[in-house]
């Protein structure tokens, strides 16, 4: 077993034996559902369902429910989707990233954040299905034999790169937290008395025995894994980035995006884990597990991969001037002054001024503040790629095609609607899941448990 | 199973018949032979005797002879047996000829399977109309019209032609001495013989008028050179146009004729190029081309023709603001300079304007050379005065019986509330209109009339001319004749076509030449040629000439000048001028969806009617200056007299501060009369319902103008220099398919020079002449061509066909015939005005309007420096108050290095081997990524089914089961959720290969054209082959003035632009 020092601050507090791990984080499963739980699902729920009738109708009826058009023709639906996309990346960047690097801290999030980063990237994936003229014929973006002679995908679209870039990452997430949901699974199925959830949760848990053998394996396949997904977290937003970074738009052709984009995405994902686990924590009695210590390690993050992306947009800045290009130069000029300029400062106010509070110690440690925060972060980054994708678009290179874009009640409720399934599929998560991952915040106990670190 | 079952032939098998055996055994039956058969025992068997014989073979023989005489076909009928010619998939073209009271043309119609589903001009050698405008193209949607009248109608009930016969002949019968027929301008010699024949049998008296009057100009002549005449005028002549508020690129008179003409003397490398000065309130389509264009109130228009007659002619100066008298000296010393070589027109129908103007052109000698009135023009005889007195004696009951005929007086007269009472009044009404218009809904019979592609006609343009009309379809609907009813009731049941032929026949008898086969070579050309003049045709019946037009005071300039000062006197602050609208005229094209959608040549709005006013005045009366999606236009409520509109305010550039323009041609079928829908307003958002009044009526669009114009002279004089503008409560919004008007200093888009420059720099080598430089890139290793920054694989460029096409800014008027051609010919949805409003004009090509701005580009000007880019940019959005305008056609550029093939995750965009950038619908999954990584915007998403969306239902003509005959079969009417553009007319291109490939001979140049090129005017947009050696196109692109659109992005397009050059000593914008 590991040793820490004693000066590090616990990751486990008060005074928990395996047992109580064990029944803080399964209890919530075997209990009734709480009268809470019920509201806010009902709530989310609707939102999703209302969420559901926007699309149904747009595919009823066509992509003009939206309020794009000729000369923006992309606006809401691939900021949803950028912006889903770089959630979804704060989850293997915990169990992956942190898992090579053996921070212990990720043990009392990864559980939840990979959670969130499935359900993201799966509303993500929506928008880009919903945003095509024909969405019937969508599958005609994967390279799949077919009888329409020789037609074949076209390589050399970035939009094809997205395709196989989201679909490896959202598989190798699934897999990843799967896995590690395995023995967590074992664990609720040897506790459970109902006769039908413990058959069901029995056959999630794979048949495991618990055995030596199945825990050097179990280790063994979640190094591999991690070592699948480490790289996957650069890519798929890299791969994002290159459906701006390879067109002429100004604007959107910068080499700067596909480093801006991932710290971006880790920023905003970061900020989405601790809104979600802010408010888990209290619901479900986790305060022992995820703290302040917890929340100050996030913090940090949102500090760093925040000021990356605060120097990518003055970078962005000094290049469309040192540039001398007109278009480039207009392009950011516009930006700040044009029609769209409200929504490039809340981006800079929220994405570039506000991590930096974090330096504050007081602040970072304070869970109000940090809950507020996190929300004006993921605030910021929508109107992040809304600022690149709208207002680069709506001016671009001949003046008389410049154009504005106006959102309609379809394009916010099919937003709104992927919020509400989200937080559907969260809210279920929490009830069914083990929300943390009990087996492996075991394995830290003794090393950074409370009671233990008094002890010796 | 055991062979028990056995099959049979038949019963003789069955049985085993010995016939049956015997012929089983014999394979070959024996055959009778030919001798046998023919043996002469049996011939003499027969009862036939040689002189039976010989009948048989006489019979035969003329029978033969007989059934190999053709008999003519005069009418078109549909065919159930293949006829001749027509061959399913082969269109074809016949040459006719385009009249509506208003625009005139030679054209082709193109068929395809009988369906006539194109006009475009008929450019043959010795053609003089040989050009089309948009109104001209899109009038073969009118054919295709579901409210056109489908039989003769008694007020609202359907009644037989026998029974409307028997009715209105009793009824004529019994006017006989009062009876009246009001029609447009009738210039075709049989029609004019049939009325005559009519009024004679009435004792009835014929009227003419015209839905926007050129009244004026026919007196000023009358006054000044004793002939009743609008001169032939020839902008192709004139070195020096000076023009007063005439809109001779617009909707003045034959504006497709003079956009021809002028475009001819508008290159810079021909022998001359022509100086243009206009003079005009609004900015018009004209206007906006002029090398000069010097903005007056349309009050000064007479002040301006009095200070241009007193500089060439000699006399006091006239007082006119400092600017306008400095550009009258200008002009008038340019004028006097090209004597014999100018020409001076103006727009009003003011008599003394106009006589003014006769006697500019008179002092300058142009008389003979850049007009012509000794063989005048034919068209526009409208007589105002003797409209007038004909309303005046339909109140008193000196008119009991009227016939209306191809004019619709209800709507178009300036007093059209005199004329409605005056028309209640009459007891027997008559219409020959094809539609229950608003004439046609007053008159009590319905005789609908043929639509002009379904009926013959002579037209007489000027004397010695006949040009032909002919039908392309048999009639839809139960039409007849206008003139077959006229002469029904004259008592003469000659069908018309053969009085037509009869006409002629009688009018050449003496030049002997009109036999039947220089008839059909007629047909076949469109025109004839003759000695005959118009009256002479016409009056072949023995019916008098057109009643000589009111004898006028001679031409006394002083009194003339004196006039124009005194009414210039009486000018209040703000001003108003009533145009013509570019789509859709005086309002002939109203209901026609693709004349809603064509948005204006200037302000780019569609499908709405607004008052045109300047920025200044915008500003000072707290109005909406920017028009935009969610920015609606300001209401103001005009007030002229007693008349009294409520319309939107586009803040025009170039609008005269002080003045208003209002167009002509909305507020049509106010009493909800059956027109068409797209002149009615349509519910927003995705019903597509037609908006509805408290009393259940459809509301128009717009609103009427021609009750503000005034009298003077007894001519309506289109403007009125007193009326009094309010700020009206709400705002209406405005679908412009232009939201920003300025270039924004981007001189690779749109590079132009002036003359002087461009003849000093003409023989330099492209790419080293000032106003067209090779675009470069500063780097470490100095400055390299743009095109050397490749990464891309080249595509094999040399090989094959490559087709391409030069577009000339400089001829380019912004007329928008081109755009109206693509629309039908690529079968582009009409999208109403709620999806224009939100930026989705399905136009597969548009012509981009740049009005210039303070500052042309903020790297080269100081005080733009000075401020800063960030203000710069700012001042740069709005235009200059009276700006420079460009034209640019805009649509698919075929990049070779194109941004869209790239990015389409499904390869649906790809580059043929040809140069084309070619769009393959049926693969297109619809994600929109090529249309943002297209630099130039030129790709369309059919955001909704619009060949079925109920959004659509009231506007789109596909979803219209009669005006979906119009769809042109070789092009693919898109569906839901796929992007389109601009393919070249590939549709073209592929006949045009498979014609030179049955001919065994490569493509010859020019015979391939675009729809765009086909229909330009000015053949400003040239398509064909660049890998041509002898190709124009490839020529042309060899030019110095050739550019590509924003080169330096690298993508190397397969269009060529051509600098815009002015002619004006420098270059002040």
């Amino acid at each position: 077993m590991q040793k820490e020092a004693a000066i590090r601050e616990p990751l486990i507090l008060g005074d928990k034996s395996y047992g109580d791990i064990t029944d803080d984080i399964v209890g919530p499963i075997e209990g009734p559902a709480p009268r809470a739980w019920k509201i806010m699902i009902t709530i989310t729920g609707l939102i999703g369902l209302y969420g559901i009738g926007c699309i149904t109708y747009l595919l009823g009826t066509g992509v003009g429910v939206w309020g794009l058009n000729k000369t923006v023709g992309w606006a809401w639906d691939i900021t949803n989707f950028v912006w889903w996309v770089g959630i979804g990346h704060a989850g293997t960047l915990i169990s992956a990233v942190l898992l090579l690097f053996r921070q212990k801290w990720r043990m009392a999030i990864n559980r939840s954040a990979e959670a969130m980063t499935i359900f993201a990237v799966m509303m993500a994936a929506i928008f880009p299905g919903i945003h095509m003229g024909r969405i019937w014929v969508s599958y005609w973006v994967l390279p799949l034999p077919n009888q329409f002679g020789s037609l074949w995908v076209n390589f050399n679209s970035p939009l094809l790169w997205d395709v196989f870039a989201i679909s490896t990452y959202f598989s190798v997430s699934l897999v990843f937290w799967y896995i590690g949901l395995i023995p967590d699974f074992a664990t609720i199925r040897d506790r459970m008395k109902k006769p039908l959830p413990k058959k069901i949760y029995g056959i999630l848990a794979f048949g495991w025995s618990g055995r030596a053998k199945n825990w050097t394996r179990f280790e063994e396949v979640s190094l591999v894994l991690a070592g699948v997904a480490t790289p996957l977290v650069f890519s798929v937003h890299s791969i994002v980035s290159m459906d701006f970074a390879t067109s002429v738009i100004p604007g959107w052709h910068t080499t700067i995006f596909p480093p801006y984009f991932v710290s971006g995405a880790v920023f905003s994902g970061f900020a989405m884990v601790l809104t979600l686990l802010l408010i888990m924590r209290k619901a479900m009695n986790l305060e022992a597990y995820v703290h302040v210590k917890h929340v100050e390690y996030m913090n940090i993050v949102i500090i760093v991969t925040g000021s990356i992306v605060g120097v990518a947009y003055l970078t962005e800045l000094f290049i469309s001037w040192y540039s001398g290009v007109e278009y480039e130069s207009y392009a950011f000029i516009n930006r700040f002054s044009g029609p769209y300029s409200w929504s490039y400062w809340i981006m800079m106010t929220c994405n570039v001024i506000s991590p930096q509070l974090f330096w504050v110690k007081k602040w970072r440690r304070s869970l109000t503040f940090t809950f507020f925060m996190s929300i004006i972060v993921n605030i910021g980054m929508w109107f992040e790629r809304y600022v690149i994708i709208v207002t680069s678009l709506h001016r671009d290179y001949d003046p008389s095609s410049w154009g504005e874009f106006h959102a309609t009640p379809i394009d916010i409720g099919t937003f709104l609607g992927t919020i509400g399934i989200f937080l559907t599929l969260f809210l279920l998560f929490a009830r069914f899941f083990p929300v943390l991952a009990l087996n492996e915040l075991k394995t830290i106990l003794k090393s950074s448990g409370e009671n233990f670190k008094k002890e010796h | 199973m055991a062979q028990t079952k056995r099959y049979f032939t038949g019963v003789p098998e069955l049985k085993d018949a010995p016939a049956f055996r015997e012929a089983a055994e014999n394979e070959f039956t024996p055959t009778q032979t030919v001798d046998e058969f023919l043996s002469d025992n049996r011939l003499q068997e027969t009862s036939t005797g040689r002189r039976d014989f010989l009948k048989f073979l006489g019979f035969s023989v003329g029978a033969a002879t007989l059934a190999a005489c053709e008999t003519p076909v005069v009418k078109s009928i549909p065919y159930v047996n293949k006829p001749d010619q027509i061959t399913p998939g082969i269109p074809n073209y016949y040459a006719s000829t385009f009249y509506n009271g208003q625009d005139y043309g030679n054209v082709l119609v193109k068929t395809r399977e009988g369906r006539p589903i194109f006009i475009k001009a008929n450019k043959a050698e010795g053609v003089g109309y040989g050009a089309v405008n948009s109104r001209i193209s899109q009038s073969v949607l009118e054919l295709y019209d579901n409210t056109r009248l489908t039989g003769p109608m008694k007020g609202d009930t359907a009644i037989s032609w026998s029974d409307l016969d028997k009715e209105v002949s009793a009824a004529l019968q019994g006017a006989t001495g009062k009876v009246a027929v009001v029609s447009g301008s009738v210039i075709s010699p049989s029609t004019q013989r049939a009325i005559n024949a009519f009024t004679e049998r009435y004792q009835g008296r014929h009227v003419m008028v015209d839905s926007y009057s050129y009244n004026g100009i026919r007196r000023a002549h009358q006054a000044t050179h004793g002939t009743d005449a609008i001169p032939q005028y020839r902008f192709d002549q004139a070195k020096v146009i000076v023009s007063i508020n005439a809109d001779f690129l617009g909707t003045w008179m034959t504006a497709n004729k003079f956009t021809k003409d002028y475009g001819m003397r508008r290159k810079p490398e021909g022998a001359w190029m022509s100086q243009h000065i206009h003079f005009e309130g609004n900015m018009s389509t004209t206007g906006s081309n002029a090398d000069e264009r010097v903005a007056i109130k349309p009050s000064e228009e007479g002040l301006v023709a009095a200070a241009l007659y007193n500089a060439i002619a000699g006399g006091a100066s006239v007082n006119l603001p400092e600017k306008a008298a400095a550009a009258v000296k200008a002009a008038a010393a340019a004028l006097k300079a090209n004597r014999g070589e100018s020409l001076v027109v103006a727009g009003s129908n003011d008599l003394n304007v106009q006589q003014l103007v006769n006697g500019i052109n008179q002092a300058l000698n142009n008389y003979g050379n850049t007009l012509d009135v000794s063989n005048p023009s034919r068209l526009y005889m409208g007589d105002d005065a003797a409209m007038a007195s004909l309303v005046n004696d339909m109140k008193n009951g000196r008119v009991t019986a009227l016939v209306v005929y191809g004019t619709n007086p209800s709507y178009t007269w300036y007093d059209a509330e005199g004329f409605n009472e005056a028309l209640a009044k009459v007891k027997t009404t008559i219409s020959f209109n094809g539609k229950a218009d608003e004439t046609g809904a007053r008159c009590t019979y319905k005789a609908p009339d043929h639509h002009a592609l379904e009926a013959w006609n002579d037209h007489m343009p000027f004397d010695g001319r006949v040009e032909i009309q002919q039908p392309t379809i048999s009639p839809l609907f139960s039409t007849r004749y206008a003139q077959e009813s006229l002469l029904t009731w004259a008592g003469d049941t000659t069908d018309y076509y053969t009085y037509m032929r009869q006409t002629h026949n009688a009018a050449y008898v003496a030049d002997g030449m009109l036999t039947d086969e220089s008839w059909n070579m007629a047909v076949y050309n469109g025109y004839f040629n003759t000695t005959a003049s118009v009256q002479a045709v016409a009056a072949a019946e023995g019916a008098d000439a057109d009643a000589a037009a009111p004898a006028a005071a001679a031409f006394n300039a002083g009194a003339a000048i004196s006039a124009v000062k005194a009414a210039a006197g009486k000018a209040g602050k703000y001003e108003l001028s009533v145009y013509q609208k570019v789509s859709v005229g005086a309002g002939e094209h109203t209901p026609n969806p693709w004349a809603q959608e064509l948005p204006d040549p200037v302000t780019k709005v569609t499908w709405d009617n607004y008052v045109t006013m300047s920025v200044a005045d915008c500003e000072e009366m707290g109005l909406n200056t920017v028009i935009a999606q969610r920015d609606p236009a300001s209401l103001v409520t005009v007030t002229a007299g007693d008349s009294k509109v409520t319309l939107p305010v586009f803040p025009t550039p170039g609008q005269k501060p002080g003045t208003i323009g209002i167009a002509l041609g909305y507020g049509r079928g106010a009493g909800n009369e059956n027109i068409g829908n797209a002149a009615y307003d349509i519910v927003g958002g995705m019903d597509g319902t037609l908006v509805m009044d408290e009393n259940g009526k459809r509301v128009p669009r717009g609103q009427r103008a021609a009750g503000l114009v005034t009298e003077a002279n007894g001519l309506p004089v289109y403007a009125n220099t007193n009326v009094s503008i309010e700020k009206a409560e709400g705002t209406f919004a405005l679908a412009t398919t232009q939201m920003h008007h300025t270039i924004m200093g981007r001189d690779s888009i749109v590079k132009e020079t002036t003359l002087g420059t461009f003849l000093a720099e003409k023989d330099k080598p492209k790419g080293q002449a000032s106003f067209n430089e090779n675009h470069v890139l500063i780097t470490h290793d100095g400055e390299i061509p743009t095109k050397e920054f490749d990464m891309w694989n080249e595509h094999p460029i040399e090989v094959g066909h490559r087709w391409g096409m030069t577009i000339d800014l400089t001829t380019c008027t912004g007329c928008s015939a081109c755009v109206t051609a693509c629309h039908l010919e690529n079968n582009v949805p009409v999208v109403g005005k709620d999806e224009v409003l939100r930026h989705r004009d399905m136009h597969w090509m548009r012509i981009d309007r740049f009005f210039s701005s303070k500052y042309r580009t903020v790297e080269e000007t100081q005080e733009a420096l000075e401020i800063g880019a960030i203000p710069a940019y700012i001042d740069m959005e709005r235009p200059e108050e009276n700006p420079e305008t460009v034209h640019m056609p805009m649509m698919c550029q075929h990049c070779n290095h194109a941004p869209c093939e790239t990015v389409c995750p499904v390869a649906a965009t790809t580059h043929s081997n040809e140069g084309i950038n070619q769009m393959t619908y049926n693969r297109c999954i619809g994600t929109r990524y090529c249309a943002n990584n297209c630099p130039y915007k030129v790709r369309r998403f059919n955001w909704f089914n619009y060949i079925d969306f109920k959004k659509f239902q009231n506007t789109n003509p596909a979803q219209d089961s009669l005006a979906r005959m119009v769809l042109n079969p070789d092009v693919t009417v898109r569906s839901r959720g796929v992007m389109e553009k601009c393919s070249l007319c590939v549709q073209r291109i592929q006949y045009g290969k498979l014609e030179a490939k049955k001919a065994g001979q490569p493509v010859a140049d020019g015979a391939i054209e675009t729809a765009c090129a086909e229909a330009c005017p000015t053949h400003a947009i040239q398509f064909g082959d660049l890998n041509d050696k002898n190709s124009g196109v490839r020529a042309i692109s060899q030019n110095n003035r050739a550019y590509h659109a924003l080169e330096e992005i690298g993508v190397q397009p397969n269009m060529y632009y051509m600098t815009k050059v002015r002619n004006k000593a420098e270059n002040n914008a």
